[in-house]
């Protein structure tokens, strides 16, 4: 039976016009009749016609139309490399040299990288930089890892501190959760997080969520007359968004070996329930979207389907704290094991395979779109959190901790091991489409392998063996 | 592709004492951009005036050309901030500029925080809000625009901002009714950014609310933004579910009850048109049953099922999650 179209009560507004408009087209991906012969043909993953993209990208460079992602450099990098990274595709020594010598050019005297040679230090190219470092450097001369100016980066990240918590995202520019979260993984990975750095930084995350369960770009902070923080109103300024979401939520993760469990918590019954009310329904292949009422979009394969493993972060967290039996006011006593399912994997992995994939190479948001570099990255890491279930594990935590060299009851042996205890549970995986399909897992955290985020983050906690 | 035509910054004598810096010097970068000569040649003088920490009315011209080039070139935007404050610069004019800028790059984050910077120095934002009502006509759910418009009420915070703003998202709703950035603009006006004086009997306003967001359900049952709203509400306010469900009941059913002519304002019947049951009033009415003890559970735990099973498949495991945690706690 073909899927149902979603309902218009017969009251179409222009939401709903467009909404019609792109089931009709998705439907068209969907092969029919739907018997496991044909079905299998459309579900193959074009893992080699997906390289030769990313190759073509990298060796003859992006064509003119990316003069639009000038400012964002770092970030065409580190979606190509960390593409080649899921794919299993590891760049030769020669073009990881050319890779580590590009980046640094991003680098900024005063700390921080910029979207170019020459651009100002911005806290997303940033996270881009360092994320492609962890890919394609090493530590050593030319190496890249030794050429990052910590010192100086920390600097730049308190020079963009506000006083309710946030940072802005570069000098004179915006706050924006997008740069909280980049800040916080990046911190992480070099060893940089103090409790001075994040003072206030988890709250201000937390009222970034909105009613519906998501969070916001931003939140408004007022003052009292004598010039301090109020605690409310914090207004939500934009409503539940999928990319916001996540980096509200991972960046609520990496602030837990900070926090001193005072915090309020954020309200996961409502997450959760935002979360899975973004999937899809048939029609709409089961893939994800960004907000309410809007329309699916591959990119949100990572930003909310990776999202899920995250909030089992959450829940670990909560279960090993000594908080255990606590019961919270906004309703999430009732918590119980979450596990890979509360998403639908395989409906998910059906849209990036039957929407995602563009005929000629390269992934994009759905069709008749042109494939682009920041798809092709987001639409494979969701297919990979679709296909893989990477958790925190109490197990490798201790080994973590038992394995620690230096002082025993520091913030940053916590850092290091909230997060690099994540496992993938190696009965989970799931492939759509058959095993050739696979993907490696991504770090929910950083969106690295498990592999270059354990060797970057080993070598800048002096924790190499 | 050249936007006006103009010779190089490397071919203007009024620039010869610039020297151009080109972005590779010395390396071969992998996976490059291939920009257009124009772009090139525009940057290439940025870089050179950044060096030379240069600021002047040349650099204004610059850095609008590049921007309007690439609008997302944050550090042509920072640049140029700079540069007006340094010069004293009519914020003004700059300010009316944006106004054709904006329009053109409604998506670009740069744009509306260029906006904010400005009225920040110029302290009037009264004006601002035709421009914004203007702009979400060309994109309704754009959410730089959404967001910009919630900073402004909320920086400002003058009782004269917000005194039409509930007008104006009742008609942003009634423009279309699933547009979900106009139903997040009326939480953000009615219950999130403080109490102002017209706002003060709360019971009031969330009678006012209840009945607004019912009477669009009943309209339009199948939107996720109307029942998300109702949701708010109830959270907001600390009401129990219990408060919506009579209203929710009749969504639930396959067909509408017969009404008769008896209008109930608290609990408007679902329009002729309705297509039901509307999965949204079963997960509601589910969760209200889940607080009602043993036998609520089980009632609830029906509901899930049908979600489950036929009315919203695609979560399967969600409703398999909220049918195991409820059993787990009530031991059914």
């Amino acid at each position: 039976m073909a899927p149902t179209y979603t309902p218009t009560d017969a009251y179409p507004t222009s939401t709903s016009h467009i909404q019609r408009e792109t089931e009709e087209l998705l439907l068209k991906h969907l092969p029919l009749p739907r018997n496991d012969d044909t079905k299998a043909l459309y579900l193959e993953l074009h893992k080699t016609k997906h390289m030769q993209w990313l190759v073509r990208n990298l060796a003859q460079g992006f064509p003119a139309r990316y003069v639009s992602q000038d400012a964002s450099q770092p970030w065409l990098m580190f979606w190509t490399l960390q593409a080649f990274s899921i794919l299993g595709v590891a760049l030769d020594p020669g073009n990881k040299q050319r890779a580590i010598d590009t980046i640094l050019t991003w680098q900024h005297p005063d700390g921080g990288f910029g979207g170019g040679p020459g651009q100002a230090a911005h806290l997303l190219p940033t996270y881009a930089a360092v994320c492609a470092l962890a890919i394609a450097g090493r530590p050593g001369e030319r190496g890249g890892w030794d050429q990052i100016d910590r010192a100086k980066m920390s600097q730049f990240f308190i020079s963009l501190k506000q006083p309710d918590g946030s940072f802005l995202v570069a000098r004179h520019a915006e706050v924006d959760m997008r740069g909280i979260y980049c800040l916080l993984a990046v911190a992480t990975l070099l060893d940089l997080m103090t409790p001075e750095l994040v003072d206030g930084t988890a709250e201000f995350v937390r009222s970034c969520q909105t009613y519906e369960g998501g969070f916001a770009s931003a939140s408004q902070p007022y003052f009292g007359e004598d010039g301090a923080l109020l605690k409310s109103p914090k207004p939500p300024l934009g409503e539940a968004h999928g990319g916001y979401t996540f980096c509200a939520l991972a960046s609520w993760v990496l602030l837990q070996p900070m926090s001193d469990n005072k915090l309020d918590h954020i309200n996961e019954t409502n997450l959760l329930r935002w979360l899975v009310q973004m999937q899809g329904v048939e029609i709409e292949l089961g893939g994800f979207k960004g907000r309410t009422n809007k329309l699916v979009d591959g990119c949100y394969s990572w930003w909310v389907g990776g999202a899920f493993a995250l909030l089992e972060a959450i829940h670990g967290h909560h279960s090993s704290s000594s908080h255990d039996e606590e019961k919270h006011e906004d309703g999430d006593a009732g918590w119980v094991d979450v596990d890979e399912s509360l998403f639908n994997r395989e409906a998910l992995q059906e849209y990036i395979l039957l929407a995602g994939q563009h005929p000629a190479g390269g992934l994009r948001d759905k069709p008749p779109k042109s494939a682009d570099a920041y798809h092709t990255l987001y639409c494979l890491a969701g297919l990979s959190a679709a296909q893989h279930r990477v958790f925190p594990s109490e197990h490798k935590s201790k080994e973590l901790k038992s394995g620690w060299k230096g002082s025993d009851n520091s913030t940053r042996k916590k850092v290091f091991t909230e997060a690099l205890c994540w496992q993938e549970d190696e009965a989970g995986p799931v492939f759509v489409g058959g095993k050739a399909n696979r993907v490696n897992a991504s770090h929910p955290l950083f969106n690295l392998t498990v592999t270059h985020s354990v060797a970057i983050m080993r070598y800048f906690y002096g924790q190499e063996s | 592709m050249s936007l006006v035509d103009r010779p190089f910054y490397s071919a203007r004598p009024e620039w010869k004492d610039v020297e151009p810096l080109e972005q590779y010097e010395n390396i071969n970068p992998l996976a490059p951009i291939l920009y257009t000569d124009e772009y090139k040649d525009a940057t290439n003088y940025f870089r050179g005036v950044v060096r030379d920490g240069e600021k002047s009315e040349r650099v204004l011209e610059l850095t609008e050309h590049i921007i309007r080039l690439n609008p997302a070139h944050y550090s042509a935007w920072q640049y140029r901030y700079e540069t007006l404050i340094a010069l004293n610069s009519p914020l003004a004019t700059e300010l009316q500029l944006m106004d054709e800028i904006a329009v053109k790059h409604l998506k670009t984050y740069q744009v509306w925080h260029h906006r904010r910077l400005l009225l920040i120095q110029l302290r009037d934002p009264n004006p601002e809000l035709k421009f914004i009502a203007q702009s979400l006509k060309a994109d309704a759910k754009n959410y730089h625009t959404w967001s910009y418009r919630q900073w402004l009420l909320a920086y400002f915070n003058n009782d004269d901002l917000w005194s039409g703003e509930l007008d104006f998202v009742d008609h942003m709703v009634n423009e279309d009714v699933r547009n979900n950035s106009a139903w997040h603009h009326r939480f953000f006006v009615v219950f999130q950014s403080g109490i102002r004086d017209s706002e003060k009997d709360r019971e009031r306003v969330i009678k006012r609310e209840l009945i607004y967001v019912k009477q669009s359900i009943s309209l339009v049952p199948n939107n996720a933004s109307a029942w998300n709203y109702l949701r708010g509400i109830l959270d907001h306010n600390k009401l129990p579910y219990l408060t919506v469900q009579v209203f929710l009941e009749a969504y639930t059913l396959d067909t509408p009850p017969a009404t008769g002519d008896i209008v109930d304002l608290e609990n408007p019947p679902p329009s002729k048109e309705a297509q039901l049951p509307c999965p949204a009033a079963i997960e509601l009415l589910a969760d209200v049953h889940e607080l009602q003890g043993a036998e609520g559970v089980g009632k609830a735990i029906d509901l899930w099922k049908s979600l489950r099973d036929i009315y919203d498949t695609i979560r399967k495991r969600y409703w398999d999650h909220r049918i195991k945690g409820a059993s787990h706690r009530e031991g059914v």
